[in-house]
């Protein structure tokens, strides 16, 4: 009897701990809730900032603390913690706040933007790009209007984005985001192995015709290699591409809509067209000469690994960053290989450096401290101890300066911040970057590029899907399915597989898409006054 | 006695039960009914300034877009396949390989082989789409490499759709039959020794002694996982089929199921309301399905049923 | 009769043993590809593909992995905590809810059932879900969100309930009712005892379920002293795979990481202290152990 009642106090006991817990986990649910509501304000923090105008941000009650929530991508450098300290001491004087930052980390991270966005919760800042859904995010009400938030909470940032920046980055006529201001190319280029090029004394390539004899002078003298590196995302990486330096097409259009660079006001269907038909008997030339592995659906080795591995020859395209990345791989491993690099700008002419919605920094709408958030990113664009602090860590710690170059003390692994560690794309300030040295190869080409530079007409534009949800959504699949072998080259015949393609595009909805993203692109291209 | 009182009579007569109950009953009210007024969602426009309950009522729109291709037949029937073929077959030779090694003697022999075949369950099929490729791609897989040597055709397998039903059926009981083989297992061991000795002094063979003790006792734990996965059919093995299938639209006919469909179609869209959507859909299919068999099996034999 | 019975089994004995060596050489070869990847030069297996010897002999792969060996550590703790408490805790609960469950004369035991296998069939999805763990119940960044939500699941409930049924016949708890022992008592004294090939199965699955789990980490963690060992892992092959796939655009690099044998490493890494661990669970596999228990 005894020890039953031993065994009944016990599981009570449990059931209480479980109890306990609950109550205790929805408790620190409110006073989570209510502890950002300051815990005793100090006597009117807005003295200090009267005291020293310069510093304090003119328009903006700072009188109780805040902690704000910062929301990165990818994944938090080693000695984030170190840095947050920093920033938060410096922070918490100038305007009366802390700041966490927090990363999604690269696992599921379109998954976890999502869920930061639709959920609701606090997030005061967060990273906003064209491949992070800017647009339709912010023209579904996502994201704050800064229009008018930005010149009272944080004036110096307003000045510092030049007008036409602001202005591109506009959805619906409203700023929803703060761009960046760095300037830099992701133009495409032709990568390829010249060492190879010169033994064989094949053509440099430079359009889609030399390119093509490169590969073959290359499938006809070693036999072992592959010419061309290509992967299973025959979409992004081989046709789009493709496109790019084979027509003038004014960027990456979803939809099989084509329209070109030099006449926006013009719309047409490019899938079914007879220019399609073209490109995809390219692609199964391609193919049938065994330029591309056969089964390129099925290959998931990055492009570059397949050639810095020495498995292929040729890169039909990659921004000038990344071929510098691969450049030095390959002379570190390889230094009797030589790699050639011809950017496409300089055969088509269209050099558009990267549209200011590229990078930049949003205020989601569950945000409760819009001016705080503000007038902190304020800080981090502007004021150099907080700039070169959130670039590159601690000076002297995790980087020196070696005749105005960016110099990492130690390596990848030992030093705890590497250079942009916190992936500060968005808040890079070109009068404060430092760079490596092995990255003049790339300010070489960008200085190239800036000769002929011409404006991005693309980017800006913000698709509303809402109408054609269910179509958008079907018409990925058809895509997938009847497209991507089409584009892999592996359909024997040509006019029948994009009959087919074009027949069951048609049945999801593609008429519907279409029309309607030409009205409101062409909405927009008058609009903007886009020629 | 009045029936009214029937709940308080059992709530205090078997207070104890319910008190054991109880963790299990708050777990699944907490963690999985509360958020349920999330199927809400599916029939709503997504809005990001105000409450699920207050955005705009959309009735079945966001269910569209799984006929609007006119895959929505084929992924189902695809998807129904697949599961029995796993249920099926991976119960089946489930059992049949905790039979053999639980008869075995050599302690160290079983306990080894055991172990190994637990392996794959660690294979990621991130890892495992690699080494598959490996084996089979056109120029250099391991099999064409074999097939030369031989002088024979080379076989390009990625552009074969119906070979894929067998590898990915195949790749499903290879990664999961360690797993399953140890519930069958751990029933084989709870069954009682005499049984057994019974049957030997009656002169029954190893394979009558395996056919009329062994199986039979096997059949409520066979039944029970069927009507369990019954549940699920229309979802599951998502990894196994994106990993191993991919971008590779070759091959969708035949491996195509709802779940990756949902997930390419939806990767582009970042909707709520429709992936909600897509999983009531499947939640339906699943508990209609259910619902049918288990009031079959509980009329003919209500220890089988699962509830 | 004798000798008959003995041919039989020799015949048995035999097809088992052939049976059994295939599904395991089966099961072992993709294996050993796979410790032999993680040994390779990354540059070697995507050139050559994979070798059961490694073509190129390298570290690189675990040196990866091991960039920052603190982290590693903590997240072997991390998971290691959590799998743990919550196997001990969710077994707990489990068996207590399979037996009740089981109970014939358990008047409502159908309902239940019900209720809980309902939730295998409709959630609210991922949304409300994550709304409710972070805005609710605010489990951001603590031990105890990774934890609760594994703690049960519908189908090891009624596959312990299955086990208990098998392994406890009514009598037995019909005659410790008449002894006056109560439920709790039964249930600790006898039920335990009686179904532990059951719990060791069901110990077995909610562990692996457990040191498997990186996507309630994904959701809810943000501090790295908090990762678990598989997402930590998997975080520095999604790093490499998205800068190399898209990070295009961002201008940044990782430097030079090896995807592929850092891949494998990662499998071998994961999967070796789960195989130091199965023979413990196998020692419940062993027949008789139960009626021993039983007598005992």
């Amino acid at each position: 009897m005894k020890k039953q009642g031993v065994k009944a106090a016990s599981l009570l006991l449990t059931l209480m701990m479980l109890v306990a817990m609950l109550a205790a986990c929805s408790g620190g649910g409110s006073s989570g809730n209510g502890g950002t509501a300051a815990p005793a304000d100090p006597p009117k923090l807005t003295g200090t900032s009267e005291e020293k105008p310069d510093n304090g941000p003119a328009g903006i009650d700072t009188s109780k603390e805040v902690e704000l929530q910062f929301y990165m991508l990818g994944d938090a450098p080693k000695d984030i913690a170190i840095i947050q300290d920093e920033i938060n001491k410096m922070a918490k004087e100038d305007l009366n706040a802390t700041v966490k930052f927090n990363y999604t980390s690269w696992t599921d991270w379109d998954q976890k933007y999502k869920l930061l966005l639709g959920s609701g919760q606090q997030v005061d800042l967060i990273f906003t790009a064209e491949w992070t859904q800017y647009q339709s995010y912010a023209k579904r009400g996502a994201f704050q209007p800064l229009d008018e938030l930005v010149p009272k909470a944080a004036p110096e940032l307003y000045e510092f984005v030049p007008k036409d920046m602001w202005e591109a980055v506009k959805i619906d006529d409203k700023i929803y985001t703060v761009p960046a201001t760095y300037k830099e190319y992701v133009t495409n280029g032709f990568v390829w192995r010249e060492d190879l090029r010169e033994k064989y004394n094949l053509p440099k390539p430079v359009d889609i015709a030399t390119f093509e004899q490169y590969l073959d002078g290359i499938k006809k003298n070693e036999p072992n290699m592959v010419p061309l590196s290509m992967n299973s995302d025959v979409k992004g990486n081989l046709m789009d591409v493709f496109r790019s330096i084979n027509a003038k097409p004014i960027g990456a259009t979803p939809y099989g809509i084509g329209i070109d660079y030099e006449n926006p006001g013009e719309v047409y269907s490019y899938w079914g067209s007879e220019e399609h038909k073209q490109d995809l008997t390219t692609m199964k030339r391609w193919q049938d000469n065994g330029y591309m592995v056969k089964n390129v659906l099925a290959v998931k080795d990055t492009l570059q690994d397949q050639i810095t591995s020495g498995k292929a020859a040729a890169l039909l395209g990659d921004n000038p960053t990344r071929f510098n990345d691969t450049l030095i791989k390959v002379q570190a491993a390889h230094p009797d290989w030589k790699l050639a690099y011809h950017p496409f700008p300089l055969t088509n002419g269209i050099a558009t450096p990267v549209h200011p919605i590229h990078n930049g920094f949003a205020v989601p709408a569950s945000s409760k401290n819009a001016e705080r958030a503000l007038a902190f990113y304020e800080k981090m664009v502007t004021d150099k101890r907080y700039n070169l602090l959130t670039q590159y860590g601690i000076e002297g710690k995790n980087y020196e300066v070696v005749d105005g170059y960016y110099k990492m003390i130690g390596d990848g692994n030992s030093n705890g911040f590497p250079r942009e560690g916190m992936n500060g794309w968005a808040w890079r300030n070109p009068e404060y970057m430092l760079f490596d040295k092995n990255y003049d190869g790339v300010k070489a080409i960008f200085d190239e590029l800036d000769k002929i530079q011409v404006p991005d007409k693309f980017t800006g534009f913000a698709e509303d899907y809402s109408s054609y949800q269910a179509e958008r959504a079907a018409l990925e699949q058809v895509e997938k399915q009847y497209l991507f072998p089409l584009n892999a080259g592996l359909v024997g015949n040509i006019d029948e597989g994009l009959n087919t393609f074009m027949e069951k595009a048609k049945q999801a909805g593609l008429d519907k898409i279409q029309e309607e993203y030409k009205k409101q692109w062409l909405q927009y291209v008058s609009e903007q006054g886009i020629k | 006695m009045p029936k009214k009182h029937g709940l308080l009579r059992e709530l205090v007569t078997n207070r104890i039960m319910f008190l054991m109950l109880l963790p299990t009953l708050i777990f699944f009210i907490i963690n999985s009914y509360t958020p349920m007024v999330g199927i809400y969602y599916a029939f709503t426009q997504f809005d990001f300034n105000t409450s699920l309950f207050n955005s705009q009522f959309v009735g079945l729109k966001n269910f569209e877009f799984l006929w609007k291709s006119g895959v929505l037949m084929k992924l189902t029937l695809n998807t129904i396949g697949y599961n029995l073929a796993f249920i099926l077959l991976g119960n089946v030779l489930a059992i049949a390989l905790a039979i053999l090694l639980s008869e075995l003697k050599t302690q160290w022999f079983k306990k080894l082989t055991q172990s190994i075949m637990f392996l794959p369950y660690f294979v990621s099929f991130v890892i495992l789409s690699v080494i598959v490729y490996n084996v089979f791609n056109y120029e250099s897989g391991f099999l064409n490499t074999l097939l030369a040597k031989f002088s024979a055709e080379p076989v390009d397998v990625y552009n074969t759709p119906w070979v894929w039903v067998f590898l990915i059926i195949l790749f499903y009981l290879w990664k999961n039959l360690g797993y399953s083989m140890v519930i069958y297992l751990a029933t084989i061991t709870g069954i009682s020794e005499e049984y057994y000795e019974a049957a030997k002094i009656d002169g029954a063979n190893i394979f009558q002694r395996i056919w009329y003790i062994t199986v039979p006792m096997l059949k409520t734990t066979f039944v029970m996982l069927l009507l369990f996965a019954l549940g699920s059919i229309m979802k599951g093995q998502f990894d196994l089929f994106y990993q191993l299938v991919g971008n590779n639209g070759m091959l969708y006919d035949t491996t195509d199921i709802l779940d990756t469909y949902v997930y390419r179609s939806l990767k582009v869209t970042f909707d709520i309301g429709m992936s909600t959507a897509a999983g009531l859909y499947q939640s339906l299919f699943g508990f209609i399905l259910i619902m049918t068999v288990n009031s079959i099996i509980k009329k003919i034999n209500s220890d089988y049923a699962l509830f | 009769m004798k000798i008959k019975d003995d041919q039989h089994m020799k015949w048995f004995r035999l097809i088992a043993f052939v049976v059994i060596i295939a599904a395991s050489i089966a099961c072992l070869f993709p294996f050993l590809l796979i410790i032999s990847a993680s040994v390779t030069k990354n540059e070697a297996i995507i050139r050559d593909g994979y070798n059961l010897i490694p073509t190129v002999f390298s570290l690189e792969g675990y040196q990866t992995v091991f960039r920052f060996p603190q982290q590693v550590l903590q997240a072997y703790g991390v998971t290691v905590l959590t799998t743990v408490v919550g196997t001990t805790l969710g077994l707990f609960f489990m068996t207590m809810a399979g037996y009740v469950l089981q109970r014939r004369d358990f008047k409502y035991r159908n309902f239940f059932s019900f209720m809980i296998y309902f939730t295998t069939l409709f959630g609210g999805g991922l949304v409300p879900w994550y709304i409710l763990m972070t805005k609710y119940l605010n489990l951001t960044d603590t031990i105890t969100v990774l934890i609760f939500p594994g703690l049960m699941t519908p189908f090891l409930i009624i596959l312990m309930k299955n086990f208990i049924r098998s392994a406890v016949p009514d009598e037995v708890v019909e005659s410790a009712k008449i002894d006056g022992a109560n439920d709790f008592t039964i249930y600790s004294r006898i039920v335990l005892h009686l179904s532990m090939p059951g719990i060791a199965t069901v110990g077995l699955f909610l562990a692996l379920q457990y040191w498997n789990d990186w996507f309630t980490s994904s959701l809810f963690i943000n501090d790295v002293t908090l990762y678990q060992l598989q997402y930590y892992l998997y975080n520095v092959i999604n790093a490499m795979s998205f800068v190399a796939q898209m990070g295009a655009g961002t201008g940044v690099s990782l430097g030079d990481m090896p995807t592929e044998s850092t891949k494998m490493a990662m499998a071998i890494i994961v999967t070796g202290p789960i195989l130091f661990l199965y023979p413990f669970i196998q020692r419940y596999f062993v027949k008789g152990l139960t009626i021993g228990a039983v007598k005992g």
